[in-house]
């Protein structure tokens, strides 16, 4: 056992990973203008087969359906679950010759439910710490998962931690490597801060089915695309997990690329969904997806646009406009695509979130969801000041 | 452990401090102001709070977002989801259990306190001389586990004496109660000395009351015969019995040939002088015309030549000597204003003086209580003999309702200065007067102050003179006024500034935006144009903030 004597988390881990700490200027990376990473929508989407029952070529008006919809049922969506991260840079460590950034990070997953009153609560929360440095902080480098996670748990016993209440859930660790033009280090850092966000987000997914909680009546809605990279940690090992906790889970994004978009032509759609009418939804596509391989094969997923707000009051065409993903699950929809009843109802309930709307609060409030935002409006309540966050390194 | 409600609320822009705290709760949680609310703080201590403002706010920045979120404006608009909001809710500090007042702290729970809690936050708990001056009812709208009915008392010797004295009552007319307000405290009085004399204390007490307003308090010895059941009980929450008030004499003007005097209906007069219980009352001259000045406390008289006259008059110059009765004063100030008889006439009045005071006193002297004498065997009784006989939880109940304005201050000096003279021992020496059978205090209600004590008053008015007098010496000769009006803010500072006891009714908007009205805070000003009749905003020394207090229905005859 070293003893180590020094107070500070950046002293601990410089000791403790024999680098060289250097006191840097620590600021939040999400203030200043960084290259982001774009999951929400990073498929090159080529439209070549239908992903419904219904093979419809044009737009489809939903109003109706939704007015009926608001009239006769409970809103479909029960259940809204968001993540999102924080990350800092805390320090410059270095490790032979080689100077890297040590990324510390927030991440909090929420899932919030909508009860009877129209009121939303609490159902689940999640907030860790974490700190992501180079890979090559491990000197040995054979067992790197597991000095990483001695790594945070001595950390968590030293005294100046304990004092603080607080405890770091993992130390990640990015990859070491050459940097291209305009890659930076940082951005490796902030992408596993990310990826860990993405996991536990699955895992509330998970939970929520565990629970039962999930069903023709509740269904949950998830913030952004629901392509994750590879399934295959967390509680979704196989295909068949991922199928059963995502029947009722439909990601909607508010930001993605028209551009890459096209159709069975290799043209870009943008246009078309640029024209789409107001409460009308393009025809769903069928996407399968590399990234989200499962040990057992692909995803594949029903894709289709609807907008929800008039152009008239929006800055860009695309405002107004959200992406809906939904998995395929059964066998059936894999080989037809999903049922456009389905697809209907699920738009139907979307046009009925509308309102309220986050106009004057976030300047996204054409594509975002009020469920939605509120749900983010509350792990962000969560988090711990910035301010405090830097001023603990 | 009573119900926690919410949560406190600390931010930059409002945080808490050693006088007032935020606190967030539910946007269904029925709160309303004067509710007491509780919070943990350090040591293990609890700091009281009353809750002064109520907001509701929603995550919505603005109006345009509301207009937004309505599909840019449609009425039938429906959401999924209501918008997030919630009530934050401004309280004043009232005390903390350790005395510690640092200001509470973020994130700490915020709950209802019981009964005993609340007695402790609004310094009811410690009260000496207990007397009861309504009820408070608190945690209304949350349902019948929660709420607390209390009742409220003064210490006593902050209302009658010796430690304060004083009360005023101001309020809208008809629709603050303030006539009945004060009736329900001078019942309560009346209740605990009557009382305390089965205790055989040495304190005792007596009442004179002016009826200004129609035959409001002509029948306050007799049942209220629209008193409910549920009354009965609020009575008997707050101690007291269900019975009006005894002891009671009434004193009418008399009525002379076709003019009456009053609005006391025939029949319920001639059975109150069956019953012993009502007099008529007279003014003779050779005894009163020392009040003389009294008829003149409305006239502006700056050059003091009235005053003069007086004053010559009294001291019997020229011819007033001997005289016994109005019909040879007035043959006599009629002399006075003839031109030309200088032998006869002070030098220093000139004869337009002499006439405009004919004029003046002429008009008052035309009532037929100016008499030549008061006659026992018909129950006419002179006011001020009446008044050095009043006995211990003696009420005197003296109409005046139908007089002439002058004529009512006129009553009401005289009847304020035989009080002031009983209690200066003035008449110490007459044979019919028993020293054992003095009230050490004596409480005088009058309503409509504003007519004898506002600014607009002249200056040397001797009533004017004679209530200040009362309010700033009355306490320490046991000499308690007990006023009402309408309209506080016109009243002379002197007088208002010495009541210790001040009650708030209904009050209209003009009013309230007066200066005397500065201290309270805006949501009690906005609650006090909508209190009900029989609620009271109360302030007294020894509570620690203005008290929401309720009465119940009078107990004595109510006449429509």
């Amino acid at each position: 056992m070293i003893e180590i004597v020094m107070k500070g988390i950046l002293p601990y881990i410089a000791k403790r990973t024999s680098g060289k700490s250097f006191k840097s200027h620590k600021y939040c990376l999400d203030d200043v203008k960084m290259p982001g990473v774009v999951y929400d929508d990073r498929q090159d989407l080529t439209l070549k087969k239908y992903g419904e029952t219904e093979k419809i070529k044009q737009t489809k008006p939903l109003l109706k359906k939704s007015q009926q919809v608001q009239k006769f049922s409970k809103p479909l969506f029960k259940y809204f679950l968001d993540g999102s991260r924080r990350t800092y840079k805390v320090d410059d460590i270095a490790y032979d010759k080689r100077v890297y950034p040590v990324i510390a990070g927030q991440i909090g997953v929420g899932c919030c439910e909508r009860l009877e009153d129209r009121c939303l609560n609490k159902k689940s929360f999640k907030h860790d710490l974490v700190l992501a440095l180079p890979g090559c902080a491990d000197k040995d480098g054979n067992k790197k998962e597991l000095f990483f996670n001695k790594l945070v748990n001595d950390l968590n016993e030293q005294d100046f931690i304990k004092s603080k209440n607080i405890k770091f859930h993992k130390v990640l660790s990015y990859e070491d490597r050459e940097m291209q033009v305009e890659e930076k280090y940082e951005n490796l850092g902030i992408a596993k801060i990310h990826d860990e966000m993405i996991e536990c987000e699955k895992k509330t997914a998970a939970q929520l089915t565990h629970d039962n909680l999930l069903n023709e009546n509740a269904y949950l809605l998830k913030d952004g695309s629901l392509e994750y990279q590879k399934m295959k940690t967390g509680d979704l090992k196989d295909l068949s997990v991922i199928k059963s906790n995502y029947k009722c889970v439909v990601g909607v994004s508010k930001s993605f690329n028209p551009e890459k978009c096209r159709d069975k032509n290799g043209l870009t759609n943008a246009t078309k969904i640029a024209e789409l009418s107001l409460f009308s939804r393009t025809p769903a596509y069928m996407y399968e997806s590399s990234r989200t391989a499962g040990k057992e094969g692909i995803v594949k997923f029903a894709i289709w646009y609807l907008r929800l707000r008039d152009a008239r009051y929006t800055a860009s065409p695309y405002e107004g406009i959200v992406k809906i993903e939904k998995i395929l699950v059964s066998e059936a929809e894999q080989n037809n695509g999903l049922d456009s009843e389905e697809i209907d109802l699920i738009s139907a309930n979307l046009i009925n979130e509308r309102n309220p709307v986050c106009y004057g609060s976030d300047t996204r409030w054409a594509n975002h969801l009020y469920p939605v935002y509120l749900t983010e409006t509350y792990i962000k309540s969560k988090y711990l000041d910035s301010r405090y966050f830097i001023n603990l390194f | 452990m009573k119900k926690i409600i919410g949560k406190i609320a600390a931010t930059e822009k409002q945080p808490t401090t050693i006088d007032e705290f935020y606190f967030w709760t539910s946007k269904d949680m029925i709160l309303n102001p004067f509710d007491v609310v509780k919070v943990g703080h350090i040591n293990g201590t609890t700091t009281f709070g009353v809750i002064e403002e109520i907001s509701h706010i929603t995550d919505s920045p603005g109006y345009l977002t509301s207009y937004i979120s309505s599909d840019f404006g449609d009425v039938n608009a429906q959401a999924n989801t209501q918008r997030i909001g919630m009530n934050y809710v401004k309280a004043k500090v009232v005390g903390n259990t350790g005395n510690i007042y640092i200001p509470v702290r973020d994130g700490e729970h915020v709950s209802f306190a019981n009964a005993n809690e609340i007695q402790q936050a609004l310094g009811l708990d410690k009260i000496e001389n207990k007397l009861v001056c309504g009820y408070l009812e608190m945690y209304e709208g949350v349902g019948e586990e929660e709420k607390v009915t209390l009742p409220i008392h003064f210490n006593s010797d902050f209302l009658v004496g010796p430690e304060g004295a004083h009360m005023n009552i101001s309020g809208i007319s008809g629709l603050a109660a303030k006539t009945s307000y004060a009736m329900f405290l001078l019942k309560a009085i009346q209740h605990k000395y009557l009382e305390s004399r089965e205790n055989a204390s040495n304190d005792s007490i007596a009442f004179v009351l002016l009826n200004v307003k129609g035959k409001d308090l002509l029948a306050i010895d007799e049942q209220n015969a629209g008193l409910q059941k549920k009354d009965r009980e609020i009575y008997k929450m707050l101690g007291l019995d269900d019975q009006p008030f005894s002891n009671v004499k009434y004193f009418y003007p008399y009525s002379g040939g076709s003019l009456s005097n009053t609005y006391a209906n025939k029949t319920d007069l001639e059975t109150q002088m069956q019953q012993n219980k009502a007099f008529k009352y007279k003014y003779i001259f050779e005894h009163d015309k020392e009040n003389l000045d009294l008829l003149f406390s409305n006239v502006d008289d700056t050059t003091q030549t009235m005053e003069s006259i007086i004053n010559y008059i009294i001291s019997e110059q020229g011819n007033f000597g001997g005289l016994r009765d109005w019909g040879g004063f007035l043959e006599e100030v009629g002399n006075n204003c003839r031109a030309g008889d200088k032998d006869r006439r002070d030098k220093e009045i000139t004869v337009s003086s002499w006439r405009k005071f004919n004029r003046l006193v002429k008009k008052a002297l035309r009532n037929p209580i100016f008499a030549n004498r008061a006659s026992e065997q018909d129950r006419e009784i002179r006011l001020r003999d009446a008044i050095k006989n009043i006995k211990k939880n003696d009420v005197f109940v003296v109409d005046i309702a139908k007089l002439s304005e002058g004529m009512q201050s006129f009553v009401f000096g005289d009847v304020m200065r035989a009080v002031y003279d009983l209690q200066l021992g003035q008449f110490d020496g007459d044979d019919d007067v028993s020293q054992e059978q003095i009230p050490a205090k004596i409480i005088i209600f009058i309503d409509e102050l504003n007519k004898y004590a506002s600014t607009d008053i002249p200056k040397n008015s001797p009533i004017l003179r004679q209530i200040i007098d009362i309010t700033e010496r009355g306490r320490s000769l046991g000499i308690i006024l007990f006023s009402a009006e309408q309209f506080k803010s016109a009243i002379h500072d002197r007088v208002k500034g010495n009541c210790a006891t001040h009650a708030y009714g209904r009050t209209n908007v003009i009013e309230l935006s007066k200066n005397d009205y500065r201290f309270i805070p805006p949501v009690y000003k906005n609650m006090m144009t909508r209190l009900k009749q029989g609620e009271y905003l109360v302030h007294n020394p020894i509570f620690r903030s203005l008290l929401n207090v309720k009465f119940p229905v009078p107990l004595y005859k109510q006449f429509k």
